[in-house]
């Protein structure tokens, strides 16, 4: 092998690394999107996730929506869960409480967890939560009910989004999903869950 | 003007500096380290998919030719032996799965980067082999296993008590979760995307290392030949582009296996994400089966008006702000998945942008065409006909853009038509453009110039009839990926499944014809284009040595884009 053909298989060396260190930093900022999603979801409300706040609405708006309520669990859960009303109207910056009654059907304690969303998706900026059963675990002793309740206000800002112009009515939906086991049957369960409805 | 007699010198040189032997039968192909080789092997792999992958549309096509379900139950019936409605409707949706997955994995990019890439990339440049000519082999041979994935998959339970997955070769979750389809048909799609992915992954960074370290003394950058520029962009895309797709896929598989709940919302996660993550990769991806293409269409052009291509600096420059642009579309497909206006604004500004550096391209062919002295050779009219659909697809991609009429067409024929326009018309006309030019300089033999255009008229009118009348049947409503329709829609499903029929002779005429030229054995001589064809693999024997330019050409400076070998250094 001459000098110059050595030095031709150094380099190309040098950009094959430089290739594969491409490659595994674009694998790695695939999985660092996922996280990056979750936070930026929480920030700008996108995909219907509500905003969590501490305090009620500073001022009142003078539009008044249709906010509905939409409650499901997920196969799998032996729990029943439904809101006390179907739908509410609401005037931005009002704060609202709606009850949802939750019921363990089952014969043992069981715990869950709620995802929720809003749509349509958009309105997720403007949608305020203050308190939400969503926001930790929840318990339940054999058939025993509890009734929760959800606090949220309508952003007055909202009517200077355009997107928001032609809204009328907003959906809060929840879905209840059985809470991780302990770690030793998690896999299992979650499958058996999910797959078999 | 090139000096042929250089060449052969090189090329006996080449015999003399080499010491062992051309290996022979299987060990020639199983353990090849030479780019044509392995150019060849892709090939042939390309179009052994493209067979089955158009096999399978034609099936599609027989189905939809009526309405109501008359096909698929029997097809289920031999395929999984349940030939109920049901299995039927599922196996018409894995059917459109792997017709999407093995025309775009296994079918266009083998040919184009795998198959011309590796051909003609190092004979173009002046080189003597790729960069890294054993990881050249290891991409090749991940692609069968890759293949033989696919096809395990078609045959393992996917949806509950159902053979295969049919979710769209986009693979969504839900769908493609658990939730879905809990059998391990959808792993085997996994893993075999992973390793096709792979196959990209160290096929481009060996070309990226071949074009900017191995190329000739005097064959700078900017004298590179466009297809050779077109196989760098493409190389660059496919190393930015695949790892997200494997990472994508590699939440899907652990989410499905291991209790990860990237898009499972049981634990926090969301479907959409996969989306944005999926079409991240996507978008680039058709970038990935076109731009070779532009690179073929470009020298072909040049060569049969016997101009060098007009505004080379520009068509480069155009590659590469298309590959950029690419990137930060993504959201375009997801429209209707609920964005603000204000997102939708952007993405629909950005998908628009992408007309200019394309329109730069379509008007640069055309201007090489201008005042040319055209001969309509078979490799012309196809890459003439490349010009055409593409167009006609890049128009149905600016109406698409527009976040307004997409919540119309969304997963409507209309995006059928339009993507197809652009792939199964733009990007399988420049594979047949590359082909037909090349296809003397690989094999050695000349074809049958006759054969060779009635092919191409039989596809041009067959394939122009099949997807044309969809954009009518996508504005009418009619949702693609489901295999019945209501009556309303039957007249232009007829037509369009007659237009398919037709291009499926014009794929058996490209058999015969093959077979044919190979059985004929009219020897091809070294530049059967004449003048026109001035890029350095005209210069060589037809098929070129086995070792070529084991003493650099050297490049002198000539018109830009128009490369022509002189003297030795």
């Amino acid at each position: 092998m001459s000098a110059s053909q050595e030095a031709t298989s150094s380099r190309n060396l040098r950009l094959a690394l430089a290739g594969g260190a491409t490659a595994l930093s674009m694998i790695g900022l695939t999985f660092a999107a996922a996280p990056f999603y979750t936070a930026f979801c929480r920030a700008t409300g996108y995909e219907g996730t509500p905003q969590i706040v501490k305090a009620d609405a500073s001022s009142k708006g003078s539009r008044t929506l249709r906010v509905a309520f939409d409650a499901n669990v997920a196969p799998g859960l032996a729990w029943r869960l439904e809101p006390e009303t179907d739908a509410v109207r609401v005037r931005t910056g009002k704060t609202t409480t709606v009850y949802f009654r939750a019921q363990n059907l089952s014969d043992k304690e069981t715990a869950a967890n709620a995802t929720y969303n809003v749509t349509p998706e958009v309105s997720g900026a403007w949608f305020d939560k203050v308190q939400c059963f969503c926001f930790s675990e929840q318990h339940l002793g054999p058939h025993e009910t509890a009734e929760w309740p959800v606090v949220f206000f309508l952003d007055p800002k909202l009517e200077t989004d355009p997107s928001m112009a032609r809204v009328d009515s907003i959906t809060l939906s929840y879905t209840l999903f059985a809470a991780p086991e302990p770690r030793a049957s998690a896999g299992a369960s979650k499958r058996a869950g999910l797959a078999g409805g | 003007m090139a000096s042929v007699s250089h060449f052969t010198d090189t090329e006996v040189h080449a015999h003399d500096d080499h010491e062992h032997p051309v290996p022979t039968g299987w060990r020639r192909y199983l353990l090849s380290t030479n780019h044509k080789d392995i150019g060849t092997l892709y090939l042939i792999f390309a179009i052994s998919a493209g067979i089955l992958g158009t096999a399978l549309s034609v099936a599609i096509r027989a189905e939809l030719m009526f309405p109501g379900i008359q096909v698929f139950p029997s097809i289920a019936h031999v395929l999984m032996g349940n030939g109920s409605l049901d299995a039927g409707k599922h196996m018409y949706n894995v059917f459109f799965t792997s017709h999407a997955l093995i025309m775009i994995f296994f079918m266009v990019m083998p040919a184009m980067m795998g198959g011309f890439g590796n051909w003609f990339v190092p004979l173009m440049i002046g080189a003597p082999d790729m960069a890294f000519p054993r990881m050249n082999n290891l991409s090749f041979w991940l692609l069968p296993a890759s293949f033989t994935m696919v096809m395990i998959s078609l045959f393992v339970e996917g949806e509950p008590g159902m053979h295969g997955f049919g979710g769209g070769w986009v693979l969504y979750p839900p769908f493609a979760s658990l939730a879905g389809s809990p059998g391990p048909s959808v792993d085997f799609v996994i893993l075999s995307m992973h390793l096709a992915g792979m196959s990209s992954i160290l096929g481009s960074i060996n070309f990226i290392a071949t074009i900017l370290n191995m190329r000739a003394p005097g064959m700078t950058m900017f004298r590179m030949p466009l297809f050779v520029w077109s196989v760098l962009v493409t190389a660059f895309l496919l190393l930015l582009a695949l790892p997200v797709l494997a990472g994508a896929l590699t939440m899907l598989l652990t989410d499905r296996n291991f209790g990860t709940t990237f898009f499972n919302p049981a634990g926090g996660g969301d479907p959409i994400l996969y989306q944005h993550v999926f079409w991240f990769f996507g978008h680039p991806e058709v970038y990935i089966l076109i731009i070779p293409g532009f690179g073929i269409v470009s020298q072909v052009v040049s060569t049969f008006a016997k101009k060098p291509v007009f505004g080379y600096a520009g068509m480069v420059y155009a590659m590469l702000a298309i590959a950029l642009l690419g990137f930060v579309v993504w959201a375009h497909h997801m429209f209707t998945t609920g964005m603000s206006l204000n997102a939708q604004r952007y993405y629909v500004l950005a998908t628009m942008v992408i007309a200019v550096p394309t329109g730069v391209k379509v008007f640069s062919w055309i201007a090489t065409m201008w005042g040319g002295s055209l001969q309509l050779r078979p490799p012309m009219l196809w890459a003439i006909g490349f010009i055409f659909v593409f167009t006609v697809g890049g128009v149905t991609g600016v109406v698409l853009a527009n976040a307004a009429i997409d919540r119309y067409v969304h997963d409507t024929y209309y995006v059928v038509a339009h993507f197809h326009y652009t792939m199964s018309l733009g990007a399988v006309f420049s594979i047949f453009a590359g082909f037909y030019y090349w296809f003397p300089k690989m094999s050695g033999y000349l074809y049958n110039e006759a054969m060779a255009k009635l092919h191409f008229w039989l596809t041009f009118v067959g394939i122009n009839l099949t997807f044309f009348p969809q954009h009518f049947l996508g504005f009418a409503g009619m949702p693609r990926r489901i295999v019945d329709y209501t009556d309303a829609y039957f007249a232009w499903n007829f037509v369009s499944s007659i237009g398919a029929y037709i291009s499926g002779a014009g794929a058996l005429l490209f058999l015969y014809l093959i077979y044919e030229a190979f059985k004929a054995k009219r020897h091809a001589p070294n530049n059967p284009w004449g003048p026109g064809a001035t890029t350095l693999e005209w210069t060589l024997s037809s098929p070129p040595p086995f070792h070529q330019f084991l003493t650099p050409p050297h490049i002198e400076e000539e018109e830009v884009g128009h490369t022509i070998a002189a003297g030795r250094a």
